[in-house]
């Protein structure tokens, strides 16, 4: 069930990847409403989608009867995107280095990569139910600054 | 907008043209099944076309590397064509441009696959 307020969007979705589709729709909704640039959507929506797919699948391991939520606001100079799941949670800095000449090859393990890279501030904490929390903040450049259209 | 991979082939080299996006799921599959498919007929050399593909997220990008091993370990190569600057960041990101091959001209490519 998704909500849309004047700057924030909100959806909790089951843990089944079907449920992107509606997370890539929200996320389209929000760069309009903040009237982002295409490259600063383009870089949103994926950083977005990683950790919408981190926490069904390594969070919630897939589990459909767990959920996950999606806080999309903005306060004019920055973004706030906050990313809940019902997992145990993991630690940024144990993630292992996907650049690391040893796990260049691996198929997996880019996605905090890809969202760090992005992101200006990129935090973890647990929930008031004992789940997990990823708060990303990516700043804007002024009113008309170069992250808008 | 899902993957469409489009082949055609150039002496032993299969070329293909991929448009959309490469992503978790369907996006990943289609590649996979193609390049499979095409390695189960005996084809060894491939140059993936990535101008027409602006959207890779993480998944895909695991994809293009488990199909470079995989072709590898088949005694094959695979190399890239025309990456979108996106792409070309994602891979900077990831220090993938240390393992593939990339190439902005398609002739240059094939040279080097003789």
């Amino acid at each position: 069930m998704a909500s849309k307020g004047r700057r924030s969007f909100e959806l909790t979705i089951s843990s089944r990847l079907e449920e992107m589709q509606a997370v890539h729709a929200l996320i389209a909704e929000a760069v309009k409403e903040y009237k982002l640039n295409t490259e600063m959507a383009h870089w949103m929506e994926l950083s977005i989608s990683e950790s919408m797919i981190n926490a069904i699948q390594h969070g919630n391991k897939a589990d459909p009867a767990k959920q996950a939520t999606l806080r999309i606001s903005s306060s004019g100079d920055a973004i706030e995107i906050i990313v809940e799941d019902e997992g145990t949670g993991f630690t940024l800095d144990k993630i292992a280095d996907p650049t690391d000449k040893a796990n260049l090859l691996k198929p997996s393990g880019r996605g905090i990569l890809i969202i760090r890279s992005f992101m200006d501030e990129v935090d973890l904490s647990s929930t008031e139910g004992g789940g997990c929390r990823l708060r990303m903040v990516k700043k804007l450049r002024g009113v008309d600054g170069a992250h808008r259209q | 907008m899902s993957i469409v991979v489009n082949p055609r082939r150039l002496d032993d080299v299969v070329i293909l043209d991929l448009s959309g996006r490469i992503t978790m799921g369907e996006g990943t599959l289609v590649l996979r099944d193609r390049i499979q498919k095409l390695l189960a007929a005996g084809d060894q050399k491939f140059l993936l076309n990535l101008a027409d593909v602006d959207y890779i997220d993480s998944s895909g990008l695991g994809e293009l590397v488990t199909s470079f091993t995989t072709i590898r370990n088949h005694g094959g190569q695979l190399k890239l064509l025309n990456l979108t600057r996106r792409v070309q960041d994602l891979l900077q990101i990831t220090k993938l441009l240390t393992v593939f091959e990339v190439f902005n001209s398609e002739a240059e490519a094939l040279k080097t696959m003789k």
